[in-house]
């Protein structure tokens, strides 16, 4: 177990690192630079020159991303050109809203999918089934910006449950994970179903059956605890999508959280904090890919890590 | 752990976590309807409250400065900060009196002494200084007395210290860096900061040493940061945001038919235009381009993508702008008024005819085909394509490029376009100079003109404000003549209010006038 966690440790720095190289060449590879935003109509060639020399954008590409890294390790992500706050602190004074936002719509995709997914494969080749798959699709491909007007227009501004907009605690990330969870609920559901069919066909299951097992008993405990992995996967994956719809959902909802943040710091192209903000996204989703890793032998002891 | 241990583990982190989450932020973005709170939506927060660091200035940062001169309701550019101000000799000296009753938000007066502390920051290490001249001393006469001496005259001064760019703010609030200011910020305007929530929003309240004409009609100000459009307009309906800055055109209709809603609408003073790389070779001619000029029907464009919800202008400045003229601008619209043929016949004139029947007019073999780039906003990407099918009628094959504003920024000055729809902003006519077509100074338009450099930058030093007005006169009827551009139109900004006494926007600067406002009973 222990060769395992120090080859996966190792092989989770080799990736951030990649990131970090990607993210910064394409950060430079694309038009618009910083300097131009906070200069505006009044750059001059003097004031740009001036100005990427007090940045540090003058210096040679490498040793720009040397000074960087070396930085980074030491947990210091630089500051924003243009706001003047630290990235760290942009990041922790929004990643509660984010990492909130992200918990419950997990939970909220995870529970509805496992449940539609498991009245699909039970039900097989029914209406329920037809049904619950054709939720899932609409789940998956619904636009989220869509989604989400949808539940404002109905449930904030018509029946006046919800605050239509901001962060006001829990109440209001309501909405926001639902908008989020869907998508995660429709893959979910049918991962459920194909995985459970494959598990509901075992000789073990008839088994069980022939033993006298209730239906509760044998969709629960004999039938979805061995579908299960495949589901603990996807919800893993997940999580980077859910990162990536942060963005839309939290525009929509006005929420100030990282996904809000990096869309106006790539605007602007503050590339500090869009450096920072990806290796930090980046690193969220390795490290919650590894845990879901390691919860494997939890849910089936039958996995061990050599 | 036993497996059931386990999940009770994690099933308590959750819900630990729920709970930590519901507890309602005191400052929040949501309104709990304080009756005397008033809540501002609008589109963006600016980069940052610290006027010497940043180039994004709206109505969220600038009620925190009071500047040395303000615009009167007719643009006459009068004493705030200041009592008056005497001219030295030729123009290189001026003697500045300061109000003695004026504070800081610190506390601290605003005294001959912080304004020339605040003004060697600008100097020093703001990349805004150029918008004080060429300052080479400053001198503190007496406690509320100072004298700016710049190394040239600089005529625009008057102009740009009625701006946020150069009001003074409180150096004595930032730390052994110099910086610090969005953290702790002092200016002297009639709103004070007491919040800043980072990303969703920012918490003023009326400064109780500002001069408010009486008492303040309100308790506070929550400018609240809601960049979807439907989002804001859903907040502004449910009477949870009662200001709302920037009311997309689409939704003013359905707004005014709210009879609790008034709609305030103020001439904008950033100029939409058509430009174009004067460098490249199809923009040589000066057929050609007043070609374009006589092929732009404004009013259509103004119609069918900003539901009418702008004024055209044909001449090189906005009415709003020192240095505007009435005859200029009539004899611009008597040129340019839209007429097909005359396009027709200049372009033929230039050599360009359609010989192959596909509409696209030739010359030497090689079609009139050019790239026009615009931003992603909605309206100016509606306007680009009227205009593609404007000029395909006189033979102009228009591609149109959407680009990120970041990149056309960049990428215009160093001529990697060809024609662009963009817009410029500033109260006066040195903006032909600093910005359009000054000498190194053209940033997107590219365009070179000995003379008007040499009246640009005449006019930049000339003290006497009637000869200044004629100097830009003068450049302007050169610049309708060359049609190195096409100014198009001012949009209407359009605000919609609910629930106030009084409120008023100032005509000419278009913000919102503090001390008017008063909250109803």
């Amino acid at each position: 177990m222990s060769s395992y966690l120090f080859k996966r440790i190792f092989t989770m720095i080799i990736t951030i690192f990649g990131v970090s190289v990607l993210v910064f060449i394409i950060i430079h590879l694309i038009p618009g630079n910083p300097v131009n935003h906070i200069l505006g109509d009044f750059a001059t060639e003097e004031s740009i020159k001036e100005l990427e020399m007090r940045l540090g954008l003058d210096r040679p590409i490498l040793v720009q991303y040397f000074s960087y890294m070396f930085q980074a390790f030491q947990g210091d992500l630089g500051t924003s050109y243009i706001t003047g706050y630290t990235v760290v602190e942009e990041i922790l004074n929004r990643i509660p809203i984010t990492a909130q936002l992200a918990l419950y719509s997990i939970i909220f995709g995870s529970i509805t999918g496992i449940i539609i997914g498991v009245i699909a494969a039970v039900k097989k080749n029914t209406i329920y089934d037809q049904l619950a798959m054709v939720l899932a699709l609409i789940g998956i491909s619904a636009p989220g910006f869509w989604i989400a007007l949808f539940l404002i227009l109905l449930f904030s501004y018509q029946l006046n449950i919800f605050p239509i907009s901001g962060y006001d605690g829990f109440y209001s990330l309501i909405l926001p994970s639902i908008t989020l969870g869907l998508g995660t609920a429709g893959s979910i559901a049918r991962m459920t179903r194909s995985s459970m069919l494959d598990v509901i066909k075992q000789d073990y299951i008839r088994t069980a059956r022939a033993k006298g097992a209730g239906t509760y008993r044998l969709i629960f405990r004999h039938s979805l605890q061995n579908a299960i992995i495949p589901v603990v996967t996807l919800i893993g994956m997940q999580f980077g999508y859910l990162m990536a719809g942060a963005v839309v959902t939290e525009t929509v909802f006005a929420l100030p959280g990282l996904g809000s943040l990096i869309v106006s710091a790539i605007s602007t192209r503050d590339i500090p904090t869009v450096q920072g903000l990806l290796l930090f996204m980046a690193a969220m989703i390795i490290i919650v890919n590894f845990v879901i890793d390691l919860l494997y032998t939890k849910l089936d002891p039958r996995i061990q890590y050599e | 752990m036993n497996r059931k241990r386990y999940v009770i583990f994690i099933a308590l982190i959750v819900f630990m976590l729920i709970v930590s989450g519901c507890n309602r932020s005191k400052d929040s973005g949501v309104n709990k309807g304080n009756d005397r709170e008033i809540v501002v939506g609008l589109v963006s927060e600016p980069d940052s409250v610290d006027i010497h660091r940043t180039s994004s200035t709206g109505e969220a940062n600038i009620p925190l400065y009071d500047t040395l001169l303000k615009q009167d309701n007719d643009g006459n550019i009068v004493p705030n900060l200041i009592t008056d101000y005497e001219v030295i000799g030729d123009g290189k000296e001026v003697i500045f009196n300061l109000k003695e009753d004026a504070v800081f938000h610190s506390g601290k007066p605003v005294n001959a002494e912080a304004v020339k502390l605040s003004f060697e920051r600008l100097v020093s290490s703001s990349p805004f200084s150029t918008n004080a001249g060429d300052i080479d001393s400053i001198e503190v006469l007496s406690d509320y007395s100072f004298k700016i001496t710049w190394k040239d005259q600089f005529a625009p001064f008057f102009i740009n210290a009625t701006t946020p760019f150069l009001a003074p703010l409180d150096v004595s609030v930032l730390n052994a860096k110099g910086e610090g200011f969005e953290k702790n910020p002092s200016g002297s305007g009639p709103l004070k900061l007491v919040k800043v929530n980072r990303g969703d929003s920012l918490v003023y309240e009326p400064y109780k040493n500002f001069d408010w004409r009486g008492q303040p009609g309100f308790d506070s100000v929550k400018f609240r940061f809601i960049p979807d459009e439907e989002t804001r307009i859903l907040e502004f309906k449910k009477g949870n945001v009662h200001v709302l800055l920037d009311v997309p055109y689409q939704y003013i209709e359905d707004l005014e038919k709210d009879s609790e809603v008034t709609i305030k609408r103020v001439q904008s003073d950033t100029l939409s235009y058509l430009g174009w790389n004067n460098k490249q070779p199809i923009f040589q001619d000066v057929k050609v381009r007043q070609a374009i000029a006589l092929a732009i029907d404004r009013e259509s464009i103004i119609q069918n993508t900003l539901n009418g919800e702008a004024q055209a202008v044909f001449g090189p400045l906005p009415k709003t702008v020192f240095g505007y003229s009435e005859k200029i601008e009539t004899m611009a619209r008597e040129k340019y008024t839209r007429d097909i043929e005359a396009a027709k016949k200049l372009l033929s004139e230039a050599g360009w005819n359609e010989t192959n029947k596909d509409g696209v007019v030739m010359k030497d073999g090689k079609e009139f085909s050019v790239d026009l780039w615009v931003d992603d906003d909605p309206a100016n990407q509606r306007a680009a394509q009227v205009i593609q099918n404007q000029l395909m009628e006189i033979g102009m094959k228009i591609t149109i490029s959407v680009k990120e504003a970041a990149t056309i920024i960049e990428q215009t000055p160093k001529g990697a376009h060809e024609m662009l729809l963009w817009s410029y902003g500033w109260p006066d006519a040195d903006v032909l100079n600093f910005l359009l077509f000054g000498k190194d100074k053209s940033k997107r338009l590219h365009y070179e003109n000995e003379k008007i450099y040499s009246i640009l930058d005449k006019a930049a030093i000339e003290m006497k404000q009637d000869a200044r007005s004629k100097l830009y006169e003068e450049a302007q009827e050169m610049l309708v003549e060359e049609s190195p551009f096409i100014p198009l139109y001012v949009k209407e900004n359009v605000t919609a209010i609910r629930n106030f006494e009084s409120f008023e926007i100032h005509p000419i600067n278009n913000t919102i006038d503090w001390p008017s406002v008063k909250v109803s009973k």
